[in-house]
């Protein structure tokens, strides 16, 4: 039985603490907008600039942060006219929504506040790009989470795995939901972890190779949570991940393709992403490993014979992830150049190659058994 | 096999035809091809000689005009003007002969260059409908003649049919012409007569002219100026334009008995040295009587004159239309947003032949027909036609219109106005409907235009910046309400009080004239796609 975690409890007070937060935040900014129109001054906010150029790796945390450039929106520049008054528009959608306890898609976000401006033939969006990149500004600008605002994204992912879950009324044991698991939704700010009796939490990349672990009683025989992201791990997952790891303090471990992207989705959930540099810290798990797939678990389990060539998509991905802060060091620039060497990739499935139960009972207890991570 | 015949047998039958009968047959170059112009050319003969006319006389000019449908293509056309009247014994001679008229021979611009005018629509009219044509003329104190005129082709001369006296109560003094024709239409395209007259007007800004369409509208065009055009003097021409044939001519005429007096006395710019020296370039006596002279002789003279410098001709001769009076003409008709006018310095062409340009260029309002509209005109008359082929045209086309800040000249709400003026204009043909090319002309043209584009870059430059300004503060504008909204959701304080405050802030910066800002748009970073978001 593992010890019941403080974080728990800090979780629990942070979800009240974090509505009327979120409230006091938006409702700050928007009276210092007001406040500069009051005193007949041409109204601006600061944002602080999302790309590339704005993204430190900082080496003690080992994780992305967001730099400190800022940009200035004014109302009265022409370029940023449109952008501010849209900041506005989707600060007071948020703050309304917060105050009703309701929760929306950012999609139903962009339907709910889109009409036309005045009189005139355009609207206020003309396309979700454009509500979405507001968002992502009002999260950097005021250090919030969307789901702090409750704004939710699209869910994708499952779990499945001895773990206890309050949500909303229900409370469900994620290993006995059928071999379906436990969809994870967009937000789950509101849920409670409530007891695991896991040693670990799997992340696995494919929902096909979820599904063969989970045939292969996986999760039972080696007690742990397995997650699947199906891919790009969405925000759901990864606040998951993140809250499993700090609430029930347990290791995260991963296992994806042995491909340029599936090292790029071990990367997002261990170091964050460019994108959402500014939510490190609570949307990545920095002291995530990787298990595999790698380039020596070619040689080590024979399986020269079932490689892929590489797209070109992934070559040139190879050379942009040489250059990652987070991938210097020996162990994966090891892999890196070895891959571009190669110009092969090897899915995890193709260890179906070796017997359908290979991966289950043999790649990966041996594996993680014995630490064969990467960092 | 056929018979070889004779040159006897062959000029037995061949008759001399006469230019009346030449031109029958070649009405177009006349200006009759179409049904439109046609009976637009009609129109343009009578106004053309009622305002001669009247500048000759010194009278300001009211000219009326009545087209009356009278059937399918079949109009009657009535013009009338308040000139000096016409003398009963000329009535045949005006209406009735080519190459007739009183001012062939002298050397004044005027309108109706080559005399052919009016007697081309009478032959007009009478070929189409059999008619002769009515002419009512009084010189104001006496009785009012009113005369069938007709054109005999063959022997070249105009006949009366019919005249009568009719007593002239009103003291009316002018000219009216009445005829009808057949094979026309009347509408209101480029080529008609209503664009002929909105045109005429322009350019005549001294002249009333009253239209009245066949379903009765009555259009008045009023005038803009009292000024009334001093008629042009005749001149004597240049010794540079002289040709063989022109000598002899006026050799046969002159009444000097020696070279040297014919010269300095017929020519302009030629003094008694100068004419001497002429003689003695030639080889000829300057005692010799100019009635002597033989074709090589003459030949020799004009040799002799184009080698040697005279100087300029006087400008005299030219009566321009004048900017100012351009730009009223331009202002009052097209109420443009911008004008330019300008009258060039005097220049010559082939040598000696004396031009005048003018330029008038009008921007926005209703100027231009959808695209770049040009007007041009010779000596005061609009020339409608042809317009393919004027040199004045090219010279227009040959611009690259888009150094003046006109991007799309097809697009652009802009008025060419150009006025060639001339002793002697170079039309194409006898239509006089198009300009030929001369490169003096042509360039000078070109100069003028380029004049006139700078101003009009300088004044579109300014409209843009005010345009933009103007378009920048309506999308400020545009964005208060949601964005002051927003903030009153947020705050809870008084949207109405936000908005106004937004909107004072707004004008204060769109109303001072300050440097245009530094506008960046936020720095965009291309950053790594997650994937889709949704």
């Amino acid at each position: 039985m593992r010890k019941k975690s403080p974080n728990r409890k800090r979780a629990r007070k942070r979800k009240v603490r974090n509505i009327s937060e979120t409230d006091r935040k938006l409702v700050k900014m928007a009276q210092d907008v007001l406040r500069q129109i009051e005193k007949g001054h041409p109204p601006s906010v600061e944002i602080p600039q999302r790309g590339l150029s704005n993204v430190i790796f900082d080496d003690d945390s080992r994780i992305l942060k967001m730099g400190d450039k800022t940009s200035k929106r004014s109302f009265l520049n022409i370029a940023h006219t449109r952008k501010f008054m849209q900041t506005m528009l989707v600060a007071s959608y948020a703050q309304k929504l917060v105050k009703d306890d309701k929760h929306a898609g950012i999609r139903e976000l962009y339907y709910a506040l889109k009409h036309s401006v005045g009189s005139s033939k355009e609207n206020t969006f003309e396309e979700q790009g454009e509500s979405n990149i507001i968002i992502e500004d009002l999260e950097r600008m005021l250090d919030l989470l969307r789901e702090q605002m409750n704004l939710t994204a699209d869910r994708r992912g499952f779990i499945y795995g001895d773990i206890e879950i309050f949500d909303s009324g229900d409370r469900f044991n994620a290993s006995k939901l059928g071999r379906g698991g436990w969809a994870v939704p967009g937000n789950i700010e509101d849920i409670k972890l409530k007891k695991s009796n896991v040693d670990y939490v799997l992340v696995v990349e494919t929902a096909a190779m979820s599904d063969r672990l989970i045939e292969e009683k996986f999760p039972k025989d080696n007690n742990c949570l397995l997650v699947a992201c199906q891919g790009q791990a969405p925000r759901g997952i990864r606040r998951l991940l993140s809250r499993l790891h700090l609430e029930m303090d347990l290791p995260v471990v991963v296992f994806t393709d042995g491909d340029p992207y599936g090292w790029y989705i071990y990367s997002t959930i261990k170091q964050g992403s460019i994108n959402l540099a500014y939510l490190s810290n609570t949307l990545s798990v920095p002291k995530a490993k990787f298990v595999g797939m790698t380039m020596d678990d070619i040689e080590t389990y024979d399986l020269k014979g079932v490689t892929e060539k590489l797209k070109d998509l992934d070559k040139k991905r190879i050379e942009e992830e040489l250059k990652y802060p987070w991938f210097q060091n020996r162990k994966w620039q090891k892999q890196l150049q070895k891959c571009k060497k190669m110009g092969v990739r090897i899915e995890q499935q193709a260890l179906a190659n070796k017997s359908l139960e290979f991966v289950a009972k043999e790649y990966l207890p041996e594996k993680i058994e014995n630490k064969n991570f990467l960092p | 096999m056929q018979e070889v015949k004779h040159a006897d047998e062959l000029f037995k039958d061949f008759k001399a035809q006469s230019i009346s009968e030449f031109f029958k047959k070649n009405a177009a170059m006349l200006g009759y091809t179409g049904k439109i112009r046609s009976l637009t050319t009609i129109v343009h003969e009578g106004v053309t000689n009622a305002l001669d006319a009247c500048e000759e006389a010194g009278i300001l000019p009211d000219i009326h005009v009545r087209i009356e449908e009278q059937g399918n293509e079949h109009y009657r056309v009535s013009m009338e003007d308040n000139a000096s009247g016409i003398p009963l014994r000329f009535i045949p001679q005006v209406f009735g002969r080519m190459l007739a008229g009183s001012k062939a021979h002298r050397n004044i611009q005027s309108r109706g260059q080559q005399g052919i005018g009016v007697s081309g629509a009478v032959m007009f009219s009478q070929v189409t409908t059999g008619k002769p044509t009515t002419i009512y003329t009084s010189t104001g104190k006496g009785p009012i003649i009113k005369a069938l005129v007709q054109l005999d082709v063959k022997k070249n001369l105009g006949e009366i049919l019919e005249k009568e006296k009719i007593a002239n109560k009103w003291d009316w003094r002018g000219t009216i012409i009445s005829l009808e024709c057949k094979n026309v239409i009347y509408n209101k395209s480029r080529y008609s007569p209503y664009n002929y007259l909105r045109m005429t007007s322009i350019s005549n800004p001294h002249s009333r002219i009253t239209f009245i369409e066949p379903d009765g509208t009555r259009i008045l065009y009023e005038r803009s100026t009292n000024l009334v055009p001093e008629p042009p003097k005749p001149i004597k021409p240049h010794p540079h334009g002289a040709t063989p044939d022109d000598l002899i001519t006026m050799a046969s005429n002159t009444a000097k008995k020696n070279l040297s007096q014919f010269l300095s006395h017929e020519f302009v710019r030629v003094s008694s040295p100068k004419a001497l020296e002429v003689c003695k370039s030639a080889g000829l006596s300057d005692k010799m009587n100019p009635k002597r002279m033989t074709w090589e002789d003459a030949e020799s003279i004009v040799k002799a004159l184009s080698s040697i410098k005279f100087f300029a001709p006087p400008t005299e001769g030219l009566r321009p239309i004048g900017d100012e009076e351009i730009r009223k003409g331009l202002e009052s008709t097209l109420s443009p947003e911008f004008t330019y006018t300008i009258t060039r310095a005097p220049q010559t062409y082939r040598g000696g032949i004396l031009f005048v340009i003018e330029i008038g260029l009008a921007f926005g309002g209703k100027a231009g027909r959808g695209g770049v509209e040009l007007i041009r005109y010779a000596n005061r008359a609009p020339l409608i036609f042809d317009q393919g082929g004027c040199a004045m045209t090219d010279a227009v086309k040959s611009i690259d219109w888009k150094r003046y800040g006109i991007r799309d000249i097809e697009k652009a709400p802009l008025t060419v106005f150009i006025n060639l003026v001339s002793t002697h204009v170079p039309y194409t043909s006898a239509g006089k409907q198009a300009v030929a090319y001369e490169e003096e002309i042509f360039n000078e043209i070109r100069n003028a235009i380029m004049d006139a584009g700078r101003a009009l870059s300088k004044f579109l430059s300014g409209k843009r910046r005010l345009y933009e300004k103007k378009s920048k503060m309506n999308t400020l504008l545009r964005y208060v309400p949601e964005t002051a909204q927003s903030i009153s959701l947020l705050t809870t304080a008084e949207k109405d009080g936000i908005s106004e405050a937004l909107e004072r802030i707004i004008n204060e910066k769109y109303n001072m004239i300050v440097e245009d800002e530094e506008e960046e748009p936020e720095p965009q970073e291309s950053e790594e796609t997650e994937g889709e978001e949704y």
